[in-house]
């Protein structure tokens, strides 16, 4: 998956609410009904490129269970990057769908 | 782009404790997995296998964080260089050798720069140094283009001229200084009033000399003080020296030339004017009537507010036509020339330095190229190794770092190595008190380091591009199907092929300047100089007006007394002393008209001669040849008629087509009146500065009839000169303790000086040169033994269908002999387009002198030789094997 398609899908997963990186990988994989399966190697860094982006904010905080962990939370401007983004990418893919269907 | 900063800042500054957040991060992230396993039934260890199999290795996951991160360049370059290190490391010579190429290339040129710097770009260290200028007389239909101005002239000149700010003269020469019982000669300046304002230079301590005592500061003909009240000056280094920089020497009294004198005031230290060496400063002033016929006053002057140099010659051109009019038996002929003192003091230097700055960047350039081209053949060996880790995923820019890394570190060192040598180097020269203008200024300034930074980083570059560009080029898959015996040639070759080319062709332009200069230096020596110096030890005797003036009675029975004691000593064959001796470089020298008696008044002027004072045997000492003639001997007693003997040139030129010797002539030597004299021998001519310049014109005249106080005295032995210098001090102090030599010299050094400067500039072009040819004869081998491996198997099905062992060795030397042909084209064109650099350094010697460029011929065979190794190994190579192996 590219980059930049992962981000996107990260950012979109943080829309709802803060979560930490595994619960990141877990929702993106339940959405795409498996289809997505992130490995740590692409996920982190694409977290770091967010946050220092400044699009999502990091901070330890306890988990359900009472253990510690990162988690993760939409800026303003993580926000806004998501809905551009978005509206971007449905444009674009409604025109390759339309494309593909065309011949 | 600010947040963007920041954040990178903050990337390098948290980067060791965000490394451990990471991990924490993960950590936590596999104990989530493993958790969610556990509660779907897995034991513990199948679940955390299973984990990792999913995640991948946590630690892969961490160094891509690691390298996503800005700051993290700093890590990777630590790993890069390692990398690089290590195989430096590995092949300890070849890295060696690349460094020792890299370390003298910037060494030499950082420390040439500096000698350049100093001597060709940097002002004199005086205020306003653009406005100084330099007075020369010249005569050119005597064919005099510059020599020293009459202190009469002067006179005139500062009464007469508006463009000028000051005048000054000054005339230099050694004197006895006498402190605590001890003498010693030292280098003294006799300057007028306007000398230190012109100059705009005022003491570090006291005060110079006033108007005052200097118009009261008289010489006489001698050169001796003999004002009533002598004020000096002293150099900064007899200060420090002789007084232990004591402020309260300033109104202490010394004796010179046994003279007390006042001492005024001390210069400040890196006063450099007239010369470095000058230590004392006697004020002079000049007398009411000075001589406008003696040529022996320095001139010295500063432009007035928004003169020229050429309006201010055409002026002083102007002035001296009317003195030639007004005064024609000493002023008919002679005008004048203004040269810029910063041009007078470094000009005769510079086309020299500049030669040696351009061959040290020529070897620079092929130790680069010699470089770059050894690192290429390694960057091709390991272009498999690069296309496979390609292939694996590492980045091109990584890569390409990596490579680059070893020549950089290469060249990073051996640049720091070059400054260290340019230090060395220049202490060296400093020592060796090399003949260079300005030397005691020169060190490694701010300038020279960037410069020796400049060097390195181009270094750096010439020697890393080529890999770059090559590697740029890699296609990641072609390294490894390719494998280095692909058969194909062409244009893979040609970076290195054009890198080899470059090599010869600097290496042949640095040959062809070795030998044209070798060539010139064969025909210095060759030039007979008229003389013998070998077995002769010089020795200048300074006496003075005090103890020895008079009418010259004294003067006689001293030198008589000396040379009879010298020729006592063990093992001296001869001994003789003149006023000016060849090639030496103190004593009173100077010419005087000269007319064959009865010559009619408008002919007098018209010729003049070099007049030296002699002692009876002073021609066998030098071993000149009497040509005709008698030599000087008792007869020329102060009783007999007034005696000569004339240089061969001069005979020649007073008596064309007829013997000299027997006739009579007329010398004016003012201050003792014009007398005629005895022409009673012809000697031949002598060299006297040197083998460049043209024999002189000079007339001899016996010690015993014209005593004189500053003597050469010249010793000749059969041994070595230095093994009697001892046993010459020892007579010498045994006639007058106050009156040491100044200097005792071998009068062969005192020779090889005058022509120093050649033997320096072939033996360091030739020591380039030689570099150079090694290097690119190095590179050839390199080439044509790489594209021999590369080939091992076209090699092998060459010979496999039926190519000759001669075959193979003619096609590898061919192609080596096809580079070194194009190097020689390419060098000789470079080497006709520099020709007018090195022309003007030469003697006798054409720039396209043939043969010398013969010798540049060599370089093909040389080049032959060399690259029938590789092809004596393609030709042993065996065709079963390769093909077999392919």
């Amino acid at each position: 998956m590219a980059a930049d398609k992962l981000e996107l899908l990260i950012l979109k997963t943080l829309a709802l609410l803060p979560l930490h990186g595994y619960g990141v990988a877990k929702r993106i994989e339940q959405m795409s009904d498996g289809v997505f399966r992130v490995t740590l190697g692409s996920l982190y860094p694409a977290l770091q490129r967010l946050e220092r982006d400044g699009l999502v904010l990091a901070e330890w905080k306890a988990s359900d269970n009472g253990r510690r962990a990162r988690y993760y939370r939409l800026t303003p401007a993580g926000r806004r990057r998501l809905s551009v983004e978005q509206k971007d990418w449905e444009r674009v893919s409604a025109a390759i769908a339309r494309v593909l269907k065309a011949t | 782009m600010l947040r963007k900063l920041l954040a990178r800042g903050r990337d390098l500054a948290w980067s060791e404790s965000r490394d451990r957040e990471t991990q924490d991060e993960l950590a936590r992230h596999l104990e989530l997995v493993v958790a969610e396993k556990q509660r779907c039934g897995l034991d513990a260890a199948e679940a955390r296998r299973q984990a990792r199999l999913e995640l991948g290795n946590p630690e892969v996951a961490r160094e891509v964080l690691r390298e996503g991160r800005t700051g993290s360049w700093l890590d990777l370059l630590m790993k890069d260089m390692g990398y690089a290190l290590r195989l430096l490391r590995k092949r300890p010579a070849w890295s060696a050798a690349c460094l020792l190429t890299v370390a003298l290339g910037v060494g030499a040129s950082t420390a040439l720069f500096a000698v350049v710097d100093v001597v060709v770009l940097e002002p004199l260290p005086l205020p306003d140094p653009a406005s100084l200028v330099r007075i020369y007389d010249s005569n050119l239909a005597k064919g005099v283009e510059r020599t020293n101005v009459t202190s009469g002239n002067l006179q005139d000149w500062r009464r007469r001229t508006r463009s000028f700010r000051g005048l000054a003269g000054h005339y230099t020469m050694g004197r006895t200084l006498t402190l605590d019982g001890e003498s010693e000669v030292v280098l003294s300046a006799q300057v007028t009033e306007d000398f230190f304002s012109v100059l705009g230079v005022r003491a570090a301590l006291g005060r110079t000399p006033t108007p005052d005592e200097t118009r009261i500061a008289r010489f006489n003909s001698a050169a001796a003080p003999v004002s009533p009240d002598p004020v000096v000056a002293l150099g900064h280094g007899l200060w420090t020296r002789r007084f232990g920089a004591d402020p309260a020497v300033v109104g202490r009294t010394i004796l010179v030339e046994r003279r007390p004198m006042r001492v005024v005031g001390v210069m400040p230290e890196g006063f450099a004017m007239p010369a470095p060496d000058v230590q004392l400063f006697l004020p002079w002033g000049l007398p009411e009537t000075p001589p406008r016929d003696q040529h022996y006053v320095s001139g010295l002057a500063r432009l007035g507010p928004g003169a020229t140099l050429a309006q201010a010659e055409a002026e002083l051109v102007g002035v001296a036509g009317a003195l030639a009019a007004e005064f024609p038996r000493t002023n008919a002929g002679w005008s004048v020339r203004l040269v810029p003192l910063q041009e007078d003091i470094v000009g005769a230097a510079r086309p020299t330095l500049l030669v040696l700055l351009l061959s040290v960047a020529l070897v620079l350039v092929v130790a680069c190229a010699n470089v770059a081209l050894l690192s290429l053949a390694r960057s091709l060996e390991r272009l498999p190794e690069a296309s496979l880790r390609q292939a694996l995923g590492a980045s091109r820019e990584r890569l390409l770092r990596q490579f680059l890394m070893e020549p950089l570190l290469v060249s990073l060192v051996g640049g720091a190595l070059g400054v260290l040598l340019a230090v060395l180097g220049l202490t060296l020269l400093k020592q060796t008190g090399a003949a260079v203008p300005r030397l005691h200024e020169v060190g490694l300034g701010p300038l020279a380091l960037g410069f020796a930074s400049v060097a390195t980083l181009l270094a750096a570059l010439l020697s890393g591009l080529p890999v770059a560009l090559r590697l740029a080029r890699a296609e990641p898959f072609c390294g490894l199907a390719a494998a280095p015996s692909r058969l194909a040639g062409g244009r893979r070759h040609a970076l290195r092929d054009g890198l080899v080319v470059a090599e010869v062709a600097m290496a042949v332009v640095l040959l062809a300047g070795a030998s044209l200069l070798v060539r010139s230096y064969q025909r210095l020596q060759a030039v007979d100089p008229g003389f013998d110096p070998r077995g002769v030890l010089v020795a200048p005797v300074f006496l003075d007006m005090e103890q020895y003036g008079g009418d010259g009675a004294k003067s006689r029975h001293y030198y008589a007394t000396l040379v009879e004691r010298l020729r006592g000593l063990p093992g001296v064959i001869a001994t003789g002393a003149a006023t000016a001796l060849p090639a030496s470089p103190l004593g009173p020298d100077f010419e005087r008209p000269v007319w064959p008696e009865g010559a009619a008044d408008d002919e007098r002027p018209l010729r003049s001669a070099w007049v030296r004072m002699v002692t009876t045997d002073y021609f066998r000492t030098l071993g000149m040849r009497i040509v005709s003639g008698r030599a000087f001997d008792d007869r020329d007693s102060l009783k007999a008629p007034r005696s000569v003997m004339l240089s061969e040139g001069l005979a020649r030129r007073l008596y064309p087509g007829s013997a000299a010797v027997g006739r009579r002539l007329v010398l004016d030597y003012s201050t003792a009146g014009t007398y005629p004299y005895d022409v009673i021998g012809v000697v031949g001519d002598v060299r006297f500065s040197g083998p460049r310049a043209a024999a002189r014109h000079e007339i001899y005249l016996p010690h015993a009839q014209r005593p004189y106080l500053v003597m050469n005295v010249a010793v000749r032995s059969s041994g070595d000169p230095r093994l009697i210098a001892p046993a010459v001090r020892q007579v010498l102090h045994e006639l007058d303790p106050a009156k040491p030599a100044h200097g005792l010299y071998d009068l062969s050094d005192l020779v090889g000086a005058t022509y120093a400067r050649d033997r320096y500039l072939t033996l360091v072009l030739s020591a380039f040169a030689a570099v150079a040819v090694v290097l690119a004869l190095v590179g050839v081998h390199g080439v044509l033994s790489h594209r021999v491996r590369e080939r091992t198997r076209e090699i092998g099905i060459r010979i496999a269908v039926g190519a000759s062992e001669t075959h193979l060795l003619r096609w590898i030397t061919g192609q080596g002999l096809r580079l070194v042909l194009l190097g020689l084209g390419l060098g000789a064109a470079i080497a006709a387009a520099l020709a007018r650099v090195v022309a003007g350094l030469l003697f006798g010697t054409s720039p396209l002198d043939p043969a010398a460029l013969l010798a540049v011929a060599a370089l093909p065979l040389v080049a032959l030789l060399v690259s029938l190794h590789p092809a004596w190994r393609a030709a042993r190579t065996s065709a079963a094997e390769v093909l077999r192996a392919g």
